[in-house]
């Protein structure tokens, strides 16, 4: 018994274990497109990759007119932060030519050529000849040889710039803090437009909801309730056309928009998406499940049909309503193939969100901070409206699935 | 009750939309109407060249153009020049757009636009594309126009645009037709980090280049002391496309196609010498950022030695690069020095209603002082043959050597062109993955010479 | 002019009342007859400068026009039912005609463009009328009717006073002026007249006092109701949707290049894609150019059986390529999105706490842009400085601290030829698992306890339940979730699009998908009759495919009723 319940809870630990790894995995993209949406450039190129952004420190040092950045370096076996005082120093690996083992590394100025620059001495080595060089070591001047050459920079304690250490830049650790940068967003509207996309898309999605609600409404009714010749037939049509992919229509509906003048216009993205046989069949299954009798009652008392409709069906499908609503909600703000076609990038008033981002990725190619704060743009108001109806969205879902 | 009174003030709502909306069908006829006389009077004018300067009381005509600038601040020079000339040419009213950019789709959207009848009067292409859209009838011939006008001449510009902007697909020979005017020209270079290159102490490719020892192998020496800095540095980068890869195939003496244009190349011996040593560059040295891998990321992160890219590149890394820099001129080649003529030229819309002016806008695009303006940014380099210009561009600092650009256009540039007896992009379609495959080592050298051509020539009409 | 007769005999007796009305209708549509016959006049003889084809469909139109316009007034005449019918078909289509012709004359379609530009003015205004709202709705929350009473004339103050305001800040006085501006054009003059009359003419004949005079029964009244419930849906599906789908066939069948060329090619189009070669090779390693003709075919593939080689030659490679890569597509991302869901949404029913914040999570990648879920997924994807290879990069090293010989691959995700279309398939997969999740989960939850309790009864564990039980009873949302997402799939572009920077297509055109290709050829290229033949392959394809998951649901569906 004892066992039964030591494996139960290790069981709920391994779900537990589980879920979290994924719904981890589904958030990371999210917190790295907001995290790294508040970074400077320079912050955003380097490996090992960092979530939070950061700012490197600087210092003003006296005698120096640009504050200079700060670098942890090693004095003494003990870790301080060091201004960089002068790059690309050159240094040079020297070697003594009877314990090549033996290297010590100098700024190339500390070494004088031995003989002379016109006369240099030299020595062969396993063949090779190699030239030497005095070699100031402690105290003594030796001759050695040159193994490499590289390059350090000069760090100095801005408290006591005579506190000096040379090593290598790159691979010094800078000193940095936790800084936000905001001003991305604001770059971004002002480099691409978002705002005005982001109005836009909010425009077109608006009407394409509402125009689709009600066409499919009204259509969903007839079809589900009132009797003409050809109606089933029409039906299964409207049925078949659903799975005909959208790619089959764009070169004639981009014609068709030629041809009334609307490429390049808003309507474009709007009147078209009003009529839906996904939306009219999704109507229609759920007025069919609505008693016949309470219809019959109220057009005995003399109503007419589109008062039954707007008194009795439509209250009573608000989970149908919301399903439809969510889907073209979802499918207007974030469609990108169509308006791809249709608006084109001449046009910038008329850029819908996706279309601004796709210009963006290129003009901010160098520049992720900026692109996934245009992402962000995109991404976030859909979502915000999720976290708050989030029953709403997921019901939804669930009944296309149930019902579909 | 409540329900009523909710889909009522619904319904005024969408009424009231409805009604703002016709104040927008209002101002665009409205600003369209007044230059209705003036498209009349244009074409058939036309002939009658110079007479609108006699008819000063002439109404504005507006023109639309449109370039494709690839930051704000190109953005914004173009809309001053844009202003500017707005002022200073008569009875031209001029409207810029700012285009999109090279990811999305710059020229596709033009040509929807044209089809559309929605584009812009005067607008930019890249060079590759002057075939596409002249034989396609979507530009316009602008000969007649160019004789007639005062102080205009071909040679006033680099030869190499000059050839292909003034072919004509008809006869197939150049210097018949003119359609359009260079906006700027373009060549590549090495963009060195400079503290890498002191770091893995290797020779300094500039002081090479003085002495005229910047050949491929001190390129791959340089290379490889900066690969081996650590894992994740590389020594060489260069992105994906046909120019990269051109010029290592045509400084081995190899050529995309054979001398006319008419055929494919790419599998004589000298250009598959040249892709032999560029995959060499990948698969046995293994110097460089792999190939397909977007090398402007690393480099601007400060992990690659050597950059090639263009002049275009230079806005992006003075803002981005987090090292010391500079350029140097591309090493030369077994068969000499090599490099590209990037360049793109403005072009009129063939069904634009005001060709006169559309003229005058092209040239007025293309004189010293404007292209003087917009090289100021460092995105590109003068399309005129002027000392002055050229002098001017040299002071645009960093990068310090930025004679290296101008080494590059005077040292046997081969110039990026279109395909009159074929289609470009139907060329460029087969040949772009076929040398991926060889730089990735998917694909031998000599499988890919067996095949190439018999795949590539179909690009051409046969 | 009409209307005025009509007032001054308002005060007569219903019965005669209709019988004037009916005989303006009948007068009208004698009035409409004669002048589409005119029209017809006018369109041939008046030197019209159209097109030969437009012609022709306009004499079509205004015949027919005219022919029904006979009809009705006969009809209306001998009191006969189908007159209405007719006569209400006639005056409801040349309403709707005069009216969207007036809107677009006057240009309230592309004006939504400038309602754009004034639409973020009034945003502030409009979140005004949905807090009006829901204040509305809060009264349902208090008993005492004073407070509900105060409650509702607040949020319709509200309501009215921010919706005026909103009108105002986007302009609607600008809008009222246009409009009043754009009535003198003669012709829109004409249309909105031409709008008003017809209006007028459907509701005399509409009304109840026409409809007992004509006798029309209730089977005709639900009828016409039909057809006018319908209407708006049918008449936009037909223009928007029928329409370009026959056009779209037609353009398969033609050279079409968007520009100027429409020559009619038959299956030329629907040959090229399909044209393959196969021949046979003395060695594997032989040339293609021995074997079949390299100036039409393109290599594709060679292969061995039976220790004979062969090779194939298509002529348009990139397609087959293309059909490929969907393909490819399609059997790693359905299965890779399908079976983890299901696999969470078993344990998210395990009655556990904070089941539906997981479900919450889970869904949100449904909710983004593909757009900028896919930018967001290049940079992690980046293969010198992206989150991927760094946590693989941590994994092998921590494998390595433990036991060792684990190697760091550092995956090339997005330019490597091997890994690029895995690469779109985990962006998909990642974004279209948490809506299959949620979709069983909701299946599981139809399943009732007491199966899985008398299972329970008959010993089986939790395994045995789940492939005795389970499985057969989600078989419907399993067959829904997997077609959507098979046909979801088979049309993958945008990810594409967006994820492979500068080159879509991928390295060695690794991720050239069918809708990609499509957009080239179409949207590129411009030969959109080629692209449209392409379209309509990529539809019977995905047909094709659904109804093998039918055919394979009705088997199965029925195996497990009985």
């Amino acid at each position: 018994m004892k066992s039964y319940k030591l494996s139960e809870t290790l069981k709920r630990i391994l779900i537990y274990a589980v879920l979290i790894v994924f719904a981890f995995v589904m958030i990371f993209p999210f917190l790295y497109m907001l995290t790294t949406s508040f970074k400077l450039p320079k912050d955003t190129f380097r490996y090992p990759p960092r979530l939070l952004p950061r700012d490197a420190l600087t210092v003003d040092v006296p005698g120096y007119d640009e504050p200079l950045p700060l670098y942890y370096v090693d004095v003494d076996g003990r870790q301080e932060q060091f201004a960089l005082i002068e790059s690309n120093i050159r240094i040079g690996v020297y070697a003594d030519p009877n314990n090549p083992e033996m290297t010590v590394e100098l700024p190339v100025s500390d070494v004088e050529p031995r003989g002379g620059f016109t006369n240099q001495e030299a020595i062969t080595i396993n063949g090779e000849e190699q030239k030497l060089w005095d070699v100031p070591l402690n105290g003594a001047t030796v001759p050695m040889i040159q193994v490499s050459q590289t390059a350090y920079g000069r760090f100095a304690d801005p408290n006591d710039l005579s506190r000096e250490v040379l090593q290598n830049v790159r691979l010094s650790q800078p000193v940095e803090k936790l800084s936000a940068h905001p001003q991305n967003y604001s770059e971004v509207v002002a480099l691409q437009g978002m705002d005005r996309s982001l109005s836009n898309t909010a425009l077109v999605t608006i009407l394409v909801v509402a125009g689709q609600l009600t066409t499919s409404i009204l259509g969903g009714y007839a079809f589900a309730r009132l009797r003409f010749p050809g109606r089933d037939k029409l039906f299964v049509i409207y049925l078949g056309t659903i799975m005909i992919p959208f790619v089959v229509l764009i070169t004639p509906l981009y014609q068709l928009m030629v041809t009334i003048g609307w490429v390049d216009k808003l309507a474009a993205l709007i009147v078209p998406w009003i009529f839906t046989a996904y939306g009219t069949f999704l109507m229609r299954q759920f007025f069919i499940t609505i008693p016949k009798e309470i219809e019959e009652a109220a057009l005995i008392d003399g109503a007419s049909r589109l008062q039954i409709l707007l008194r009795i069906f439509i209250p009573a499908s608000t989970p149908a309503l919301a399903t439809l609503a969510t889907f073209t909600f979802l499918y207007a703000w974030n469609s990108f193939f169509w308006p791809l076609v249709v608006i084109n990038t001449g046009n910038v008033e008329n850029h819908v969100l996706t279309l601004s981002l796709n210009v963006l990725r290129g003009r901010a190619s160098d520049s992720p901070n900026l692109i996934l704060a245009g992402a962000a743009i995109a991404i976030l108001p859909p979502m915000i409206i999720f976290i708050f109806g989030q029953r709403f969205f997921v019901e939804s879902a669930t009944s296309s699935g149930v019902k579909g | 009750m409540n329900k009523r009174v909710t889909l009522f003030f619904v319904l005024m709502l969408a009424l009231g939309l409805l009604l703002v909306a016709c104040g927008g069908g209002a101002a665009e006829p409205a600003a369209e109407e007044p230059a209705a006389p003036a498209q009349e009077a244009a074409p058939t004018e036309a002939p009658t060249v110079e007479e609108p300067t006699a008819e000063p009381a002439m109404e504005e005509v507006t023109l639309r153009w449109r370039t494709r600038p690839d930051n704000q601040a190109e953005i914004d020079v173009y809309q001053s020049v844009s202003d500017e000339l707005s002022n200073t040419l008569e009875g031209i009213n001029l409207e810029y757009e700012a285009g999109g950019s090279e990811t999305s789709s710059y020229q596709d959207v033009l040509k929807t636009e044209l089809g559309a009848g929605t584009a812009p009067d005067v607008f930019w292409i890249p060079g590759t594309d002057v075939a596409d859209f002249a034989t396609r009838g979507l530009i316009m011939n602008l000969r007649d126009m160019a004789s007639a006008t005062d102080g205009y001449s071909d040679d006033a510009f680099y030869p190499g645009p000059m050839y292909h902007l003034t072919f004509n697909p008809e006869t197939g020979n150049t210097g018949e037709v003119l359609w359009g005017l260079p906006r700027d020209v373009s060549t590549f270079a090495l963009y060195l980090n400079l503290d890498l290159l002191a770091e893995s102490g290797a020779p300094d490719p500039r002081e090479l280049a003085a002495n005229g020892e910047w050949n491929w192998d001190n390129f791959i020496e340089v290379a490889t002391a900066i690969n081996n800095l650590g894992d994740d540095i590389y020594g060489y980068g260069q992105n994906a496309w046909w120019g990269p890869y051109g010029y290592w195939i045509n400084a081995a003496g190899g050529s995309f196609f054979n001398e006319d244009r008419t055929a494919c190349a790419l599998d004589t011996a000298e250009a598959l010498a040249g892709l032999e040593f560029e995959q060499r560059i990948y698969q046995d040295f293994n110097v460089a950022v792999p190939y397909g891998e977007d090398s402007e990321p690393p480099f601007l992160a400060g992990k690659v030695g050597m950059f090639q890219n263009g002049r275009w590149a230079t806005p992006g890394t003075r803002s981005s690069a987090n090292f010391n820099w500079d350029v140097v001129e591309l090493p030369e080649g077994p068969a000499g020095p090599s490099n590209w003529l990037f360049w793109g030229a403005y072009v009129v819309n063939a069904n634009t209603e005001h060709p006169e002016e559309a003229w005058k806008l092209v040239q007025a695009l293309t004189t010293a002082e404007v292209q003087g303006k917009i090289a100021s940014l460092g995105a590109n380099v003068p399309s005129r043959v002027s000392q002055e210009a050229l002098d001017a561009f040299l002071t645009y600092t960093p990068p310090e050597n930025n004679q290296a650009f101008l080494n590059g256009l005077a040292n046997n540039p081969a110039t990026e062109g279109p395909l009159w007896a074929g289609n470009w992009p139907e060329y460029d379609a087969v040949m772009g993955p076929a040398v991926a495959a060889v730089l990735n080592g998917e694909t031998t050298i000599d499988d890919y010479a067996a095949t190439i051509c018999n795949e590539a020539n179909k690009a051409f009409n046969q | 002019m009409t209307a005025a007769t009509v007032g001054s005999r308002e005060k007569q007796s219903p019965k005669s009342r209709v019988d004037l009305w009916l005989r303006v209708v009948m007068i009208w549509h004698v009035v409409l007859a004669l002048g589409s016959l005119g029209g017809v006049a006018y369109v041939w003889l008046g030197g019209v400068t159209w097109a030969g084809w437009v012609k022709g469909v306009v004499t079509a139109v205004l015949l027919l026009l005219a022919l029904f316009s006979a009809m009705a007034a006969v009809d209306i005449n001998r009191r006969q039912h189908r007159g209405r019918t007719i006569s209400l078909a006639v005056n409801y289509l040349g309403f709707l005609f005069a009216l969207f012709g007036s809107m677009h004359l006057i240009g309230v379609f592309t004006g939504i463009d400038s309602l754009a530009d004034s639409f973020m003015r009034g945003i502030p205004f409009l979140l005004l009328v949905f807090v009006g709202f829901f204040i509305g709705t809060l009264t349902d929350r208090y008993q005492n009717p004073a407070t509900q009473r105060t409650l509702r004339q607040t949020s319709k103050a509200v309501m009215i006073v921010s919706g005026v305001a909103f009108l105002l800040a986007v302009g609607i006085h600008n809008g009222i002026l246009a409009l009043l501006s754009k009535l003198t054009d003669p012709l829109i003059l004409l249309l909105v007249g031409g709008t008003a009359v017809f209006a007028v003419m459907l509701w005399a004949m509409w009304r109840q006092p026409s409809a007992e005079a004509m006798h029309a029964t209730n089977a005709d009244n639900e009828m016409l109701s039909g057809y006018l419930f319908l209407s708006p849906n049918l008449l936009g599906f037909l223009f928007f949707f029928a329409g370009p789908l026959l056009l779209s066939l037609y353009v398969s069948f033609t050279n079409w290049d968007a520009f100027g060329t429409k020559d009619w090619v038959g299956l030329a189009n629907y040959g090229r894609i399909v044209n393959l070669d196969v021949a046979r090779l003395d060695t594997i390693t032989q040339l293609a150019s021995e074997a079949i003709d390299v100036t039409v075919y393109d290599e594709l593939t060679r292969f061995e059986i039976l220790g004979r080689s062969y090779i194939v030659g298509a002529q348009d490679k990139l397609f087959w390529l293309s059909l490929r890569n969907t393909l490819t597509f399609v059997l790693l991302s359905v299965p890779l999105s399908v079976v983890p869901a299901l696999f969470l949404s078993n344990l998210l029913n395990s009655k556990i706490a904070g089941m539906k914040f997981f479900r919450a999570v889970y869904f949100l990648p449904s909710v983004a842009a593909v757009v900028g879920i896919a930018l967001v997924w290049q940079w992690l994807f980046n293969a010198t400085i992206g989150y991927i290879n760094y946590f693989i990069t941590v994994a092998v090293n921590f494998l390595n601290s433990v036991g060792s010989g684990f190697f760091d691959p550092q995956i090339r995700w997005l330019s490597d030829s091997n890994t690029a279309l895995l690469a779109v398939v985990i962006v998909a997969a990642w974004q279209w698992l948490g809506f299959n999740t949620v979709l069983f989960l909701a299946g599981l939850q139809n399943i009732p306890r007491a199966l899985y309790e008398a299972a329970t009864v008959d010993g089986a564990n939790s395994w045995q339940q789940f492939w005795k039980v389970t499985l057969p009873l989600l078989a419907p949302t399993t067959f829904f979730v997997i077609t959507t997402t098979t046909i979801q799939a088979m049309q993958i572009f945008e990810q594409v699009f967006i994820l492979i920077p500068t080159n879509p297509a991928g390295p060695n055109n690794s991720t050239l998908t069918l809708v990609l290709y499509l957009y080239q050829k179409g949207f590129q290229r411009f030969e959109q009759g080629y692209a449209s033949a392409i379209a309509w392959v990529l539809f019977i394809i995905i047909f094709g495919a659904t109804l093998f998951q039918f055919q394979r649901q009705r088997t199965s569906g029925s195996s497990y009723d009985a």
